[in-house]
């Protein structure tokens, strides 16, 4: 019921703010973009453009949306409410993710992508990785300009050996790296079991880290100890 | 001038705290290094793979030309985002009735930044250029890189109410950057569907060697910051 509610709250903010008008800008530019390039080329293009935009949006939103939060005090709101950290987490990434994944559908189908619902998982599964990755480093900066930076690094890490990957030119042990199990799933293959623990894995690590860092912002939240 | 200097001086301060400054400074260069050294290789790499002549060289100019308007656009998206932060917490109103005014605080955190852009590009743009360039075409090309870089720092600021729409902003307004690659990818006149934005006009000046073509990139430019410039004011 509660994460019901932080859910709907979270896709009205984001609604209110303009992410919906934004992706579906965004999505129609890429669709434009992926009428545009030769046939050959549309299924990797697609893996591009969702992999680096959609299911990446919470590591370029979350900074911006926990700033916002702090300067209107909603997390010393939240410390007094019954919300636990896990419930807050799991509406951003969720409300999140919708959005990664409404647009997602349109690009996948635009490029006649075979594996549908592989490629929707795989976007969902990104989505998840990068938000909480926004979510861990948001808690800890004061800025915009200090989240772009320290975004930076995990964008190199992410970003460069899962386009090598989806090229085949990455050594065959990182086929296991979790991002290029992720670019394999959103460019359509069926990753390997291990490739899925692994990512499952980092999920858990990932949802354990940022359940520390919110509750640590919440508890240090208005100048005083909670 | 006082009241501009010092206003410059706090916000490089605020950057330097957030180590943007230390990033933001050898970004071009770095940038630079990138696409005069690495650009080739990669070409020499993938032609070499696909058994092709060339693949990426015919568009060694678009590169330039990208090269043009990264210096300002980040310089100015840097100032951008500060004063994007300083109209959130409502500092910016605050310091628009000192005797710093509204104009020095655009002259602060545009002005000065975009200053500052051009030179590094009018110095760098030579060193890591790919194709040949007269002494005239560079001081043009950055003059345009230039404006380009504060319509992009004028739309996040002049769009967004906070710093959330802010980002949101940032992603649609780089894409005004990318009209300069049309002019090299589409041929036929479909291309002009983008003659408002300025940098569709540099990347024809870039496409077709034809200086001629940055006059109106710098109309463009005018009639964009002006227009940009009254909204923000009276959104202020």
């Amino acid at each position: 019921m509660r994460l019901g509610s932080l859910f709907l709250w979270d896709i009205r903010f984001q609604a209110k703010h303009g992410f919906y008008f934004l992706y579906a800008v965004l999505t129609v530019l890429y669709v434009a973009v992926l009428f545009a390039v030769p046939e050959s080329w549309k299924e990797k293009t697609a893996a591009i453009l969702i992999f680096s935009d959609p299911a990446s949006m919470g590591l370029f939103f979350m900074g911006a949306i926990i700033l916002l939060e702090k300067s209107q005090h909603t997390p010393c709101a939240f410390a007094v409410s019954p919300v636990c950290p896990m419930e807050y987490i799991i509406a951003e990434v969720s409300s999140l993710s919708a959005i990664s994944l409404a647009a997602a559908v349109v690009l996948a189908s635009a490029a006649g992508a075979d594996n549908l619902h592989i490629v929707l998982l795989g976007t969902a599964i990104s989505s998840m990785i990068f938000t909480l990755f926004g979510i861990i480093i948001a808690t800890k900066i004061s800025s915009l300009n200090q989240f772009i930076l320290w975004t930076v690094p995990i964008e190199i890490v992410c970003f460069g050996p899962a386009i090598l990957h989806l090229f085949k030119i990455t050594p065959a042990w990182l086929r296991y790296y979790p991002v290029n199990v992720c670019m394999e799933m959103v460019s359509g293959g069926t990753p390997s079991a291990m490739g899925i623990l692994i990512v499952m894995a980092l999920l858990a690590i990932l949802f354990i880290l940022s359940k520390h860092c919110v509750l640590k912002m919440w508890s240090s939240t208005g100048g005083v100890k909670l | 001038m006082r009241a501009i200097r010092s206003s410059f001086f706090q916000m490089l301060a605020y950057m330097r705290r957030d180590m943007m400054l230390f990033a933001a400074c050898p970004a071009p260069i770095l940038a630079g290094l990138f696409f005069r050294y690495a650009i080739p290789f990669l070409e020499a790499v993938l032609a070499d793979y696909f058994h092709m002549p060339a693949i990426i060289s015919p568009y060694y100019r678009l590169i330039d030309v990208l090269f043009v308007m990264i210096t300002p656009t980040m310089f100015c998206f840097v100032s951008a985002m500060v004063s994007l932060e300083e109209a959130d917490e409502k500092t910016a109103a605050y310091l628009f009735i000192t005797p710093l005014g509204r104009t020095g605080y655009l002259s602060a955190r545009l002005g000065l930044p975009a200053v500052i852009a051009f030179l590094v590009t009018v110095i760098l743009l030579p060193v890591f250029k790919l194709t040949t360039f007269s002494s005239i075409a560079i001081l043009l090309l950055a003059a345009c890189g230039t404006l380009q870089g504060v319509i992009v720092a004028l739309l996040v600021a002049a769009l967004s109410s906070n710093r959330l729409e802010g980002m949101a902003i940032t992603k649609l307004s780089m894409l005004t950057v990318f009209g300069a690659v049309i002019p090299f990818f589409v041929k036929d006149s479909i291309q002009y569907a983008l003659c408002p934005l300025p940098s569709f006009w540099i990347g024809k000046a870039g496409s077709e060697n034809t200086l001629l073509y940055m006059f109106p990139a710098f109309a463009l430019s005018a009639i964009w910051i002006c227009f940009l410039l009254k909204w923000y004011l009276r959104k202020m």
